[in-house]
C-alpha cells in the first residue's frame, strides 16, 4: 500500500481542479492506497481536506505527494524539499499579461508560477501535463520525465437532477448561449458581451448570454464588465450567474442553446467537455489547449472575429445537420475522456 | 484519445461563417454602429494589456506617461492614523510599492519587447511603396506580353476560327476516345470536340477560361467548367482522366508551364489513355514566320521535334506527330520534270506545308 498526497493551495466545491482532486483521490482509495488531500486554503463546502502544514510531519520518504500546480505560490518552494516521490501535476498557469494593469496580486502570482515551474522542476521526479499542451510547456521548462494524462473527469457526478430555479428561469429562453468558467480577463467574458451585440443586431434579436462563474477573484475585471453592458444596452440580454452549485450547472447547460468560449487561455477546458456532456454544441475559439480538449468536436473559430463567433455560433443554431453532427461528434468525444481509461493511465503512470 | 478530423469540415465551415458575415454586411445589418460595439473599448481603465501586446506602440506611449501612484492613506476609523503611520514608515520596504514600480518596468519591457519584433517583421513604407511599383509594373508586362487589353470581341470575329475547320481539324481524333468514360477537353472553346464526343457515346467535359464560352456550351447541355486549365489539372486526383484533348493551348503558355502540365497530365490520366496536343507547326514557314503571330497571346512557337521529345521524356508513349490543315495558298508544281520541279516542292514543303500538327501519345499501361 503506498500513502499518496495531493496538495493544491486552494481546494473548492464545483471547482474543475478541486473536482479532479477528489475524482483521483476516489480512485486512489479504490485501488487500496491511503489518500490524503491537503490546501492552504479548503473552501466552505469541501471535506476531508488536511492543512498542508501536516504535509511536513506526514509525508514519508517513499510517500507520492502530488503537487497540483495552477498558480504561484511561496508553499510550492518549501513543498519542493519534502523527502517524498514527488509527481507535478500541471494544470497549467494563465500568463501574468492576462492580469497585468487590471489586478496586481493575479499577475504577481501568475509571475511567480511561471517562474516557479522552471525552479521546481530539479524536484520532481515525474511531471504530468493534463494535456499535451501543457506536456509541452513543463518539457520547455525543463523537466525531465514528463507524461500527459487528462484531468480524471467523474461523468456520474452531472448525473443529477437539474435545479427547479434555474430550470424554470432559463429552458424557455431561446437562444441562450453559456459560458462556463470565472470571471477572468483571459477568458474574454469582455468579447463575448460585445459579440452578443452583434448577434441581437444581426442574427436574432432575443438571444441571451449567461455567463457561469464566480467573480470574486476579479472584481476589477467583473466591475467593468458590469459597465460594458451597460454601455452597450443589454443589462437585459446578459446574467452574471456567478459561482453555481452542480444543480444549477446542470440546469444551465440543460437550458443552453450553444456554449461559446473565447477564451484565450486554457490548459485544458473542462466545461467545454461538460457542454458535449450535456448534448449543446460547441463554438470555441481556438487558443492554448481547446482545439486538443474538443477534439475536432466543436467549431473552432480561428481568429478573434466577433462577427464571424457570432456567425458561427448563428450557423450551428440555424442548420440542424450541423448541430447534430457537432452533438455526436461531441458524444463520441466524451468517450475519449471515459473516466475508467483515464483513472487506469493515471494509474500506470503513477505506478500505483 | 482519436480525434475524427472527417466528421466536419472545418474549412468549409469557415467559408460559410466568412460569408454570412459578408451577407450581412451587404444587406446593412453589419452595420457602423454594429461594428462600433464590437470594438467598444472595455469602460473603466486601460485596454485589456494582453489586447495593448496587439498594438503595442500607442500602448507603450500611453504607458510610459503613465504615473505610478500609492495610497498609504487608510481611512479606517480610529485605527487609521496608526495604520497610515505604519505605512509610511515602511513605504520604501512594502513589497507592492516595490511591485508597481517592477509591474510597470515588466510592462515597459514587454512592450518594447513586442514592438521590436513587430518592427523587424513590419515592411517599411517606402518598401511597400516598392514592392507595389513592382507588382504593378509586374502585372502590367504580364498583360502587355499577350495583349490583354485588345478588344476580344473584335480580334475573334476578324481572326477566329471557323467553327467547320474546328470541326473538320477534330473529327480524325474522335476515334482515340473511343470507348472512354471522362475525356477533358481542355481549353474547350465553343465545345465543338465536346459535342463530338457526345454524338459518339464518348464521356467527357470541358475547361476553359472564357466564362461565356463555357455558358454557351453548357446551354446546350454539355459539362463544361469556367477554369483556368493548368489549374484545373492541377486540382485533379490522380488516374482521374482516360482521355485529354487538348487544342490550341500549349502555344499561350511557357515552356516550363507546358512541361509542369505534361507531368500533371501524366498524373491524372489513367493507364493506357490517350493525350493530344494541337499547335500551330512553325515547320511550316509561312506558319511560323506568320500567322503564328497573328494571335498576339501566343508565347512562342513549339517545333514538332522538341513537343515529340516533350512527350517522350515525360513517360509516355507510342508518341507520334500528325500534321494537318494544309496551306490553300501554295507555288504551282505543274511544271516539267526535273529540278526545278524538285525545287517548287521543296519550296511548297517548307514555306506552305501543313500548318498544324498534332502531338499524339499514350500513358503506359494495358
Amino acid at each position: 500500500m503506498t500513502r499518496v498526497h495531493q496538495f493544491h493551495p486552494v481546494l473548492a466545491p464545483g471547482d474543475a481542479m478541486s473536482n479532479h482532486v477528489f475524482a483521483l483521490q476516489r480512485r486512489i482509495r479504490e485501488w487500496g492506497h491511503e489518500s490524503l488531500a491537503y490546501a492552504i486554503e479548503a473552501k466552505p463546502g469541501t471535506t476531508d481536506v488536511l492543512p498542508y502544514r501536516r504535509l511536513f510531519r506526514d509525508v514519508r520518504p517513499d510517500d507520492l505527494l502530488l503537487v497540483h500546480f495552477s498558480m504561484g505560490n511561496e508553499v510550492f518552494t518549501q513543498l519542493a524539499k519534502i523527502r517524498a516521490r514527488k509527481v507535478l501535476v500541471y494544470h497549467n498557469v494563465t500568463p501574468a499579461e492576462f492580469f497585468r494593469g487590471i489586478n496586481a496580486h493575479a499577475a504577481t502570482y501568475a509571475r511567480l508560477g511561471r517562474t516557479q515551474l522552471t525552479e521546481l522542476a530539479p524536484a520532481f521526479e515525474l511531471a504530468i501535463g493534463v494535456s499535451a499542451f501543457n506536456e509541452r510547456e513543463l518539457i520547455a521548462a525543463g523537466y525531465a520525465r514528463t507524461a500527459y494524462v487528462p484531468i480524471l473527469i467523474d461523468w456520474s457526478s452531472y448525473e443529477l437532477a437539474p435545479d427547479d430555479a434555474v430550470k424554470a428561469r432559463w429552458e424557455h429562453v431561446k437562444p441562450l448561449l453559456l459560458f462556463v468558467g470565472r470571471i477572468s480577463p483571459h477568458k474574454r467574458q469582455d468579447d463575448l458581451i460585445r459579440m452578443l451585440a452583434y448577434y441581437r443586431a444581426c442574427i436574432d434579436p432575443n438571444a441571451r448570454l449567461v455567463l457561469v462563474g464566480g467573480y470574486r477573484d476579479q472584481p476589477q475585471y467583473h466591475a467593468r464588465l458590469v459597465e460594458l453592458v451597460k454601455a452597450l444596452r443589454l443589462d437585459a440580454a446578459v446574467t452574471f450567474a456567478g459561482a453555481v452549485t452542480p444543480a444549477e450547472l446542470v440546469a444551465y447547460f440543460r437550458s443552453a442553446s450553444a456554449f461559446v468560449s473565447l477564451s484565450e487561455h486554457e490548459g485544458f477546458g473542462v466545461p467545454l467537455l461538460e457542454a458535449m456532456r450535456f448534448d449543446v454544441p460547441v463554438v470555441a475559439y481556438d487558443a492554448a489547449a481547446v482545439g486538443e480538449t474538443t477534439g475536432g468536436a466543436a467549431v473552432l473559430l480561428e481568429d478573434r472575429d466577433l462577427a464571424r463567433a457570432a456567425e458561427a455560433v448563428g450557423l450551428v443554431l440555424e442548420r440542424r445537420d450541423l448541430r447534430e453532427a457537432l452533438i455526436a461528434a461531441g458524444r463520441r468525444r466524451i468517450a475519449d475522456f471515459d473516466p475508467d481509461k483515464v483513472a487506469a493511465r493515471t494509474r500506470e503512470v503513477l505506478g500505483l | 484519445m482519436n480525434n475524427d478530423p472527417a466528421e466536419l469540415d472545418q474549412a468549409a465551415l469557415q467559408a460559410e461563417i466568412r460569408e454570412r458575415v459578408q451577407r450581412k454586411r451587404a444587406n446593412g445589418a453589419y452595420s457602423d454602429d454594429v461594428r462600433a460595439a464590437l470594438e467598444l473599448p472595455l469602460p473603466g481603465g486601460r485596454a485589456l494589456f494582453s489586447d495593448e501586446l496587439g498594438d503595442p506602440l500607442p500602448a507603450l506611449q500611453d504607458t510610459l506617461a503613465e504615473q505610478v501612484t500609492y495610497d498609504a492613506v487608510s481611512h479606517r476609523r480610529l485605527v487609521g492614523t496608526p495604520i497610515t503611520f505604519g505605512r509610511r514608515v515602511v513605504i520604501g520596504l512594502v513589497r507592492w510599492w516595490i511591485a508597481a514600480i517592477t509591474d510597470r518596468q515588466e510592462r515597459i519591457n514587454q512592450l518594447v519587447a513586442r514592438a521590436l519584433v513587430d518592427l523587424r517583421d513590419a515592411p517599411s513604407p517606402q518598401f511597400d511603396e516598392r514592392l507595389a511599383r513592382l507588382e504593378r509594373e509586374w502585372r502590367r508586362w504580364r498583360e502587355d506580353e499577350v495583349a490583354a487589353t485588345l478588344e476580344s470581341r473584335f480580334f475573334a470575329a476578324r481572326f477566329s476560327g471557323d467553327e467547320s475547320v474546328i470541326r473538320r481539324q477534330s473529327e480524325p481524333f474522335v476515334d482515340l476516345f473511343r470507348g472512354r468514360t471522362r475525356v477533358l477537353d481542355l481549353g474547350s472553346g465553343r465545345g465543338t470536340f465536346l459535342e463530338l464526343l457526345r454524338d459518339n457515346g464518348i464521356g467527357g467535359y470541358g475547361v476553359d477560361l472564357d466564362p461565356k464560352m463555357t455558358e454557351d456550351v453548357r446551354a446546350r447541355d454539355l459539362e463544361a467548367y469556367t477554369a483556368d486549365g493548368i489549374a484545373h489539372v492541377q486540382s485533379l486526383a490522380d488516374a482521374s482522366l482516360d482521355g485529354l484533348y487538348v487544342r490550341h493551348v500549349a502555344e499561350h503558355v511557357l515552356p516550363g508551364e507546358l512541361i509542369a502540365l505534361l507531368r500533371d497530365c501524366r498524373r491524372v490520366l489513367k493507364q493506357g489513355s490517350p493525350l493530344v496536343f494541337i499547335t500551330p507547326n512553325p515547320a511550316t514557314l509561312t506558319v511560323g514566320a506568320h500567322t503564328f503571330w497573328l494571335d498576339p497571346s501566343h508565347r512562342r512557337p513549339i517545333p514538332p521535334e522538341l513537343f515529340h521529345f516533350y512527350l517522350e521524356v515525360e513517360g509516355f508513349e507510342r508518341v507520334e506527330t500528325r500534321t494537318s490543315e494544309p496551306s490553300e495558298e501554295r507555288l504551282r508544281e505543274d511544271v516539267p520534270d526535273g529540278p526545278i520541279r524538285e525545287n517548287v516542292k521543296l519550296l511548297n514543303k517548307t514555306l506552305f506545308g501543313d500548318r498544324d500538327y498534332a502531338i499524339v501519345g499514350w500513358t503506359p499501361g494495358p
